[in-house]
C-alpha cells in the first residue's frame, strides 16, 4: 500500500456509539505516588487485562477512551474521584466494577459505576469544586488562620518561570460538618478547568502565612474527599449530576 | 495483598524524581504471606529469602527479561521468597545515606542485609559500580572476605559475568550461563546452610561455598587464586584439588518445557521498554566475529511455534500491555517466523495490541509484516551493515551484502518509507581509511537510490532522512576478536573526523557514540582481579551510574587506574595468543582454538557460513542439544547411510 492511500484510510472517521460507564474510584497506598499519566495507564491496562470491550479513539494513535474528571497530583490520595469509560456495548455496572477491581493494582479500586448515555458535556467540564482533607499536627488552626487572610500569595512554576499567585480566592470554606479534631481539616476549593488550586500550594501558603513548619507541611497527608459540580453551596457530587445526552452524530 | 509502607516519610518521597520507583505494589508482584506470618510469629523463617538486585534504576531494571524470568522461577519454588531491589537514583541515594536507612526490597521493604542471598544480574560492565552502591546502601561489606557468617551470600549472573574477574573479589558465587535450573540448585544449598544453623552442626560459610562449587556452572572466586605476570598473563588457579579446574556455562536444553513468566510484574510506572516480552529462541546462527552474544549464547535453541503462540496469548491477557516484543538475537532467523507472526497478529486482532519486531532482516515478507503491525505512522528502517566496505564486512563475518540492502531499500522506498538508520562500528580490526570513507559512500548511494525510485515511479517523495550512527569497536571475551587491540582514542577521533568531513548531504545526519565510555568499557571487559581496588576507590570517591553518560568521569577513572599502577593500555593492547587470558578458566562451550582459527580467518578476509548452512565445529555441540547438534546427527546418519 502506498503511503498516501494509507493516510487516507487512517483519517476516515466512523461514528461509534459509546456506552459510557461513569465510575467512582479511590486511590491509596503505593499508587498515591504515581503521576496522572501513569495512573491513567494503570486503569487502561486493568481494563485490557479484564478483557472489557473498551472503545478506542480513531486516527493515527488510537487510545482507550477513558476520561478522568480531574487530574490527581503525585502524593494525593483520593476517596472519591471519577472517570468515564466508553465501551462498545451495554455492560452491567456491578459486573464492570467487579472485573476492574479484580485487575487493578493494589491501592486502586472502583467503588461504584453507573451506565450513562454518551454525555454532551465531558466529565472534565462539569467539575467546579473539590473537597480535601489535610491531616497533620495542628493543621485545623493553620487552615483557620489561612481562611482569615485577605490574600494568600504563593510562588508557582508556570512555563518554566516563577509566578506569584493569590490562591485565597480559590479557597471556598472549611467544612462545617467536620469534627473538632485539631489535627485534621476538610475544606472546599475551586477545581476544574476554569479555576483550580493545587493542594501543595495551599500547604505552602500555610508555611508563609500561618507559621506552619515546612517539614510538617511536606508530610501532611492529603486526601481528596469529593468532586462536585455547581456553585457552592449548591454543589452536587459528580455521580449525581444529571447527564445531558449527546445527540449530535446520532 | 497489602502493600507494606516504605521506611521513608512522604516528604522524602515527594522530594525525589518518580517516587513510584521506591514503593512497590505492582500488579503480579509476589509476596509470600505465610513467610511474613512466620516472621512476625517467630522472628525467623525457613524460606530462603532472595533479593534479586538490578544495579540500575527501576525503569531500566523492570524492562529486563532476566529479572522477570528468575523472579518467577524462584517464587515458583515452595521454599524461596524472591523480592526485587534496584539502584536508587542520586536523589534517593542521598536521602538513604543521610537518614541511615538501609536500601530495601520493594515487596516487603526488608533491608538488603537481612536477606539470605542477594543475586545481581549484570547485563553491562558499566553497572559494576552500582553493585557496590547497592551493597553499601544495603549495609553489607564490599569484599567477600570481609563478610561474616551472618551476612548475606552475594551472587551474580548475566552475560558480562563470563569475565567477572574485575568484580570477582566482591562476589561469593558467580553463575555462568542460563540460570533457570542453576539458581534453584543454588537456593537449595543455601536452604541446607540456613537450616543447619538451628542444628548442633551448623554449616560454615566456607563449607557452603565448597558445596556450591559442586553445582555445574557455579564459580566461587574465593576458591581460586590469582597471579599476574607480564609474560604469562592473568592466571587463575584452584586453591586445591577438590575445586573444579574450569567452569562450564549452563544452558537450558528444552526451552518449551522451561518455566517462562507469562504473569510478569507489570510496573505502575511507565518504564524504558513498556511492553511484554516473548522470548523466541536463544543463541544465534550467525557468527559475527565482534559479537559476544553470538558466541556466548550458543547453541541455537528454538521454542516451538505452538508454545510461543500460547505464551503470547497468556502474556497479552495477563499484563494488559498494548505492545508485545519478540525477543531474540535475530527475529527473522526463527525458522517458523511467518507462522508465528501471523498467529500472534490474529490473536491480537481487534485488541489494539501491536507487535514490536526488533532485529528484523528486511525482505518483502518483513516489509509486508511491518505494514500490518504498524498501526500508526511508519517508523524508520534500521540496518546494521557494521562496516563500510565488503572487505571489512568479510573480516567481521557480517553476512550482509550490499545487493540485499539495496533491493530491500528499493521495496521500502516504494512503500513510502523515508527514514533510514544505518549502524556502523569504527575501529574494527584491519580497518583502513578506505573502510571509513566507505560508510559515507554507502549513505550517499542510498540517498541516490531514494530519488531514483521517486523518478521511476513518479511518486511524490517526502524528505529523506538518513542517520549514520557509529559506535566504537570493543574487543570482548569469548569472541574471535578477544585478542585484538582497541584503537587509541586519538586514532578514533581522527577516523570520526574523517567520516564527518565526508558526509555532506543535508539529508544525512551523523550521530556518534562517546569514546570515553567505550575506552573504559574495554578495561572492564578484559580486566582482571587487579581492578577490584580501582573500582572500589572509584565508587568511594563518588563515581557510580557510570552507564549514564552524564555521570561518567573518564579522566577521574584514568587517574585512579594509574594510581594503582595500571593504565588503559594494559587492557586495550593486543593480547598475545600465548598468554593466559583472565577468563581462560571459564568455558562457554565454544573452544578457544575455534575462536583463534576464526581470528586468523578474519585476517585472511575469509567468511564462515552460518550454523544453519554448515557446522563449523565451534565446540558447542558438547552440550548435546541445539539446532546445529541435531543437524550434525542428521548429517552423520546420512553419511553413514551412504557408506552402507
Amino acid at each position: 500500500m502506498l503511503q498516501s492511500e494509507r493516510e487516507k484510510m487512517m483519517t476516515m472517521q466512523q461514528h461509534q456509539t459509546a456506552y459510557v460507564q461513569r465510575c467512582k474510584f479511590t486511590r491509596t497506598g503505593a499508587t498515591v505516588y504515581l503521576g496522572h499519566l501513569d495512573l491513567m495507564t494503570c486503569f487502561e491496562r486493568a481494563a485490557r487485562r479484564a478483557g472489557l470491550p473498551i472503545l478506542y479513539s480513531q486516527g493515527y494513535n488510537p487510545r482507550p477512551m477513558m476520561v478522568f474528571a480531574l487530574p490527581l497530583g503525585v502524593g494525593i490520595e483520593t476517596m472519591c474521584d471519577y472517570l468515564d469509560v466508553s465501551l462498545d456495548r451495554p455492560y452491567d455496572p456491578d459486573h464492570f466494577v467487579k472485573e476492574m477491581n479484580a485487575h487493578l493494582p493494589s491501592g486502586l479500586q472502583l467503588l461504584t459505576s453507573k451506565a450513562i448515555p454518551e454525555p454532551k458535556d465531558s466529565i472534565m467540564s462539569i467539575v467546579t469544586t473539590a473537597s480535601y482533607r489535610f491531616e497533620a499536627k495542628g493543621i485545623r488552626k493553620a487552615m483557620e488562620t489561612a481562611m482569615e487572610q485577605e490574600t494568600l500569595v504563593v510562588e508557582k512554576m508556570a512555563k518554566g518561570k516563577v509566578k506569584q499567585t493569590d490562591i485565597r480566592p480559590l479557597l471556598i470554606c472549611l467544612s462545617q460538618a467536620s469534627d473538632e479534631d485539631p489535627d485534621a481539616v476538610t475544606f472546599y476549593a475551586f477545581a476544574g478547568s476554569e479555576r483550580n488550586v493545587r493542594p501543595d500550594l495551599i500547604l505552602n501558603s500555610l508555611c508563609t502565612y500561618c507559621g506552619m513548619d515546612r517539614a510538617l507541611s511536606e508530610n501532611t497527608r492529603v486526601i481528596r474527599t469529593g468532586l462536585f459540580s455547581g456553585t457552592y453551596p449548591r454543589i452536587v457530587p459528580i455521580e449525581d449530576v444529571e447527564v445531558r445526552p449527546n445527540t449530535a452524530g446520532a | 495483598m497489602m502493600n507494606r509502607p516504605v521506611p521513608l516519610t512522604k516528604a522524602d518521597l515527594m522530594q525525589v524524581e518518580s517516587p513510584a520507583r521506591y514503593v512497590g505494589g505492582e500488579y503480579n508482584a509476589i509476596v509470600k504471606e505465610d513467610m511474613l506470618e512466620e516472621l512476625s510469629r517467630t522472628g525467623k523463617t525457613s524460606y530462603v529469602r532472595f533479593a534479586f538486585c538490578f544495579p540500575d534504576i527501576y525503569e531500566i531494571g523492570m524492562s529486563n527479561l532476566a529479572l522477570q524470568i528468575l523472579y518467577h522461577v524462584l517464587n515458583e519454588s515452595p521454599f524461596v521468597a524472591c523480592e526485587r531491589a534496584f539502584s536508587p537514583w542520586l536523589d534517593m541515594d542521598k536521602i538513604l545515606r543521610e537518614k541511615n536507612i538501609p536500601l530495601y526490597s520493594l515487596e516487603t521493604k526488608t533491608p538488603l542485609c537481612d536477606f539470605d542471598i542477594l543475586g545481581f544480574t549484570l547485563g553491562y560492565e558499566m553497572c559494576y559500580t552500582n553493585v557496590l552502591q547497592m551493597l553499601d546502601l544495603g549495609h553489607i561489606p564490599f569484599y567477600a572476605k570481609d563478610r561474616g557468617e551472618n551476612d548475606p551470600i552475594i551472587c551474580c549472573g548475566g552475560p558480562v559475568t563470563y569475565n567477572i574477574e574485575p568484580m570477582a573479589d566482591f562476589f561469593d558465587i558467580v553463575m555462568m550461563g542460563e540460570g533457570e535450573e542453576m539458581i534453584l540448585e543454588l537456593s537449595e544449598k543455601i536452604r541446607e546452610f540456613k537450616l543447619s544453623k538451628d542444628t548442633d552442626h551448623p554449616m560454615t560459610k566456607e563449607e557452603l561455598l565448597r558445596n556450591c562449587d559442586t553445582i555445574e556452572g557455579v564459580y566461587v572466586p574465593a576458591l581460586y587464586s590469582f597471579s599476574y605476570d607480564k609474560c604469562t598473563g592473568a592466571v587463575i588457579t584452584p586453591v586445591d584439588d577438590t575445586v573444579k579446574k574450569s567452569i562450564t556455562k549452563r544452558i537450558i536444553s528444552d526451552l518449551d518445557h522451561c518455566s517462562y513468566p507469562t504473569t510478569p510484574v507489570v510496573s505502575n510506572l511507565r518504564v524504558v521498554h513498556d511492553r511484554s516480552y516473548l522470548e523466541v529462541f536463544r543463541g544465534c546462527i550467525r557468527g559475527c566475529r565482534f559479537c559476544q552474544a553470538g558466541f556466548i549464547y550458543r547453541p541455537v535453541r528454538e521454542k516451538s511455534v505452538e508454545v510461543l503462540c500460547e505464551q503470547g496469548r497468556l502474556l497479552e491477557e495477563n499484563t494488559g500491555y498494548d505492545e508485545m516484543g519478540l525477543l531474540s538475537l535475530a527475529t527473522s532467523d526463527y525458522t517458523k517466523f511467518p507462522e508465528l507472526a501471523e498467529n500472534l497478529l490474529s490473536t491480537f486482532e481487534g485488541h489494539h495490541t501491536s507487535l514490536s519486531l526488533p532485529s528484523l532482516r528486511l525482505d518483502s515478507f518483513s516489509l509486508d509484516l511491518m505494514e500490518k503491525v504498524q498501526s500508526t505512522r511508519k517508523s524508520g528502517l534500521t540496518f546494521a551493515p557494521e562496516a563500510g566496505t565488503q572487505r571489512l564486512r568479510d573480516v567481521i563475518n557480517k553476512n550482509i551484502r550490499e545487493d540485499d540492502i539495496f533491493s530491500a531499500l528499493r521495496l521500502a522506498f516504494m512503500g513510502g518509507w523515508s527514514t533510514v538508520k544505518l549502524y556502523f562500528m569504527l575501529g574494527l580490526p584491519t580497518e583502513t581509511d578506505e573502510d571509513v570513507l566507505g560508510i559515507a559512500d554507502l549513505a550517499a548511494r542510498i540517498e541516490k537510490l531514494y530519488y531514483d525510485v521517486g523518478r521511476e515511479t513518479g511518486q511524490k517523495m517526502r524528505r529523506l532522512e538518513i542517520t549514520v550512527s557509529t559506535s566504537l569497536f570493543i574487543p570482548k571475551p569469548f569472541t574471535p576478536f578477544q585478542w585484538e587491540p582497541q584503537n587509541s582514542k586519538e586514532e578514533l577521533i581522527r577516523k570520526q573526523r574523517l567520516l564527518k568531513d565526508h558526509i555532506r548531504s543535508r539529508n544525512i545526519r551523523y550521530a556518534w557514540h562517546d569514546f570515553d565510555s567505550s575506552v573504559w568499557e574495554v578495561v572492564l571487559a578484559r580486566g582482571d582481579r587487579r581492578l577490584a581496588p580501582v573500582l572500589l576507590e572509584g565508587y568511594q570517591s563518588g563515581h557510580f551510574f557510570d552507564a549514564w553518560d552524564d555521570h561518567f568521569r573518564y579522566d577521574d577513572w584514568v587517574a585512579i587506574l594509574e594510581k594503582h599502577g595500571l593504565s588503559i593500555e594494559d587492557f586495550s593492547r593486543e593480547f598475545s595468543e600465548e598468554e593466559t587470558l583472565p577468563w581462560d578458566h571459564i568455558s562457554v562451550g565454544v573452544k578457544k582454538s575455534f575462536l583463534l582459527s576464526e581470528r586468523h580467518k578474519a585476517h585472511e578476509e575469509t567468511t564462515t557460513p552460518s550454523c544453519r548452512e554448515h557446522c563449523s565445529g565451534c565446540g558447542v555441540a558438547c552440550f548435546g542439544v541445539g539446532e546445529c547438534f541435531a543437524k550434525r546427527n542428521v548429517n552423520k546418519e546420512e553419511s553413514s547411510d551412504a557408506a552402507k
